[in-house]
């Protein structure tokens, strides 16, 4: 177990609250972005192929917090582009954190030290570096199409933990990772000190350079099937164990498009953080007019088929555990053992 | 990995692609295109979104300054033309596999 009990509590309560008042359609995690830039060009992401005027704009932060207080989800998610390249960082997650958001700031870390040292952030429960980390050395830079990237993200992290901040790693795994690999850094992460990982299989999406490299569903199954085959008591995971379950095939689970919301300069996104077929001006038009039955593996959308990403899935799995007592027996049970 | 673009495209409308057709594409392109519009003025930008279904179907751009959104509605477009560079093409996981290894030093030599 590596949430804190308050950000589980709050996420319960939320949950309950809301399914409680019947609401059908509620997010999770807002994701965030604030800006498209980035100071990598890694292979698998299609989020940074835009003409120069855009990637050079950004959203104030008046606009963010608007979405925020807009959406209302108890956890807000800042990927982008780089959001440390972001000049108002430090305001937006000083104001984030004072409406008592659980905040994941998604980073490659390489600017992280120097953020820091800056003194940008003040350490607290509601702030989480998330850093990107694709595995060990020789295969994070690869995934990074640079060299010594993994080098800085490690000291980024090692300077992040001294200041006593709280740190996780997001990592994006693709068709050819090695599952032996994958466990030698899962104990590399740990001896870190981190206080979580979390895992994901990566999206093809269209406008990505690499689309050879993208795992399809059965063979995803079998790569975290032996990735989490018998998983060590010091790993912590960062994220639902039921949602871990489905990695590896032990769950049926839909897609819950709606979970985790996308807003950025263009504004709300249809229907996911992944796929772009739109904007909405308002989370409620977003809400209220998109298709949503056009998404999801059992709508038969190609573009879903073999989507096993956690934005879609990770709501499924947490509404799981508080719409039935065997979702809810399931997570405590996995919580506990620490067995997926 | 397609290499394929649009860039540099100029569709006439009506000669077997619809104006529609045509704003689904300059939707789905990386790159500024060149909305002409039916008064004879141009906009270029990024289009970044088109709302098919609105009850008076729309695009949203910003222009090539950034400034915008500006809205346009499809009853105001004559033609799109595909001006900006393809910030997608050209950029291939593979040709940064062949980079890297040609990095590395000679072996057995």
């Amino acid at each position: 177990m590596s949430v804190p009990l308050s950000q589980m509590w709050a996420v319960a309560s939320y949950v309950l609250k809301q399914r409680l008042r019947g609401t059908t359609r509620y997010p999770l995690v807002l994701m965030l972005e604030p800006l498209f830039r980035c100071n990598l060009a890694c292979a698998g992401c299609g989020k940074i192929q835009y003409p120069a005027q855009i990637l050079k704009k950004h959203l104030s932060v008046e606009q963010c917090m608007a979405a925020v207080d807009e959406c209302g989800a108890p956890m807000v998610s800042i990927p982008g582009g780089e959001p440390l390249m972001y000049p108002e960082i430090g305001r937006l997650v000083t104001e984030l954190v004072a409406r008592k958001k659980y905040v994941y700031l998604c980073t490659n870390a390489l600017l992280l030290k120097e953020k820091l040292e800056a003194g940008l952030f003040e350490p607290s429960k509601y702030l989480s570096f998330s850093v990107h980390m694709d595995g060990l050395r020789e295969e994070h830079d690869e995934a990074v199409c640079r060299d010594g990237v993994f080098t800085e993200a490690v000291e980024g992290i090692r300077e992040a933990l001294r200041r006593g901040f709280r740190v996780t790693t997001n990592t994006t795994l693709f068709d050819g990772a090695n599952p032996l690999r994958m466990r030698e850094f899962f104990d590399a992460m740990m001896d870190l000190g981190v206080e979580g990982m979390m895992i994901s299989p990566g999206y093809s999406y269209s406008k990505a350079p690499d689309q050879e490299h993208f795992l399809r569903r059965q063979r995803a199954h079998e790569l975290f099937r032996s990735m989490l085959a018998n998983p060590k008591r010091r790993w912590k995971f960062n994220q639902s164990p039921l949602f871990l379950q489905f990695l590896m095939g032990k769950q049926d689970f839909e897609c819950t498009p709606w979970g985790n919301p996308t807003y950025n300069m263009f504004g709300w996104q249809r229907p996911c953080y992944l796929l772009q077929e739109g904007y909405a001006r308002t989370f409620r038009e977003l809400i209220e007019t998109t298709k949503w039955e056009n998404y999801g593996r059992r709508s038969g959308n190609d573009k879903c088929r073999d989507c096993m990403v956690h934005c879609g899935y990770e709501p499924t799995a947490v509404n799981h555990t508080f719409s039935s007592w065997r979702g809810f027996r399931d997570t405590v049970v996995a919580t506990v053992t620490g067995r997926n | 990995m397609t290499e394929e673009t649009l860039e540099g495209w100029a569709p006439e409308i009506g000669r077997g692609i619809t104006l529609e057709e045509v704003i689904d594409r300059a939707f789905d392109y990386r790159g500024n295109v060149t909305v002409v519009k039916t008064d004879g003025t141009e906009l270029e930008g990024y289009l970044f979104n088109r709302e098919r279904d609105a009850a008076e179907p729309f695009v949203q751009m910003f222009d090539r300054a950034g400034d915008g959104p500006y809205d346009i509605r499809y009853a105001d477009i004559a033609g799109v033309r595909f001006t900006g560079r393809d910030t997608a093409a050209g950029t291939s996981y593979a040709a940064w596999l062949r980079a890297k290894e040609s990095k590395k030093p000679a072996s057995g030599a």
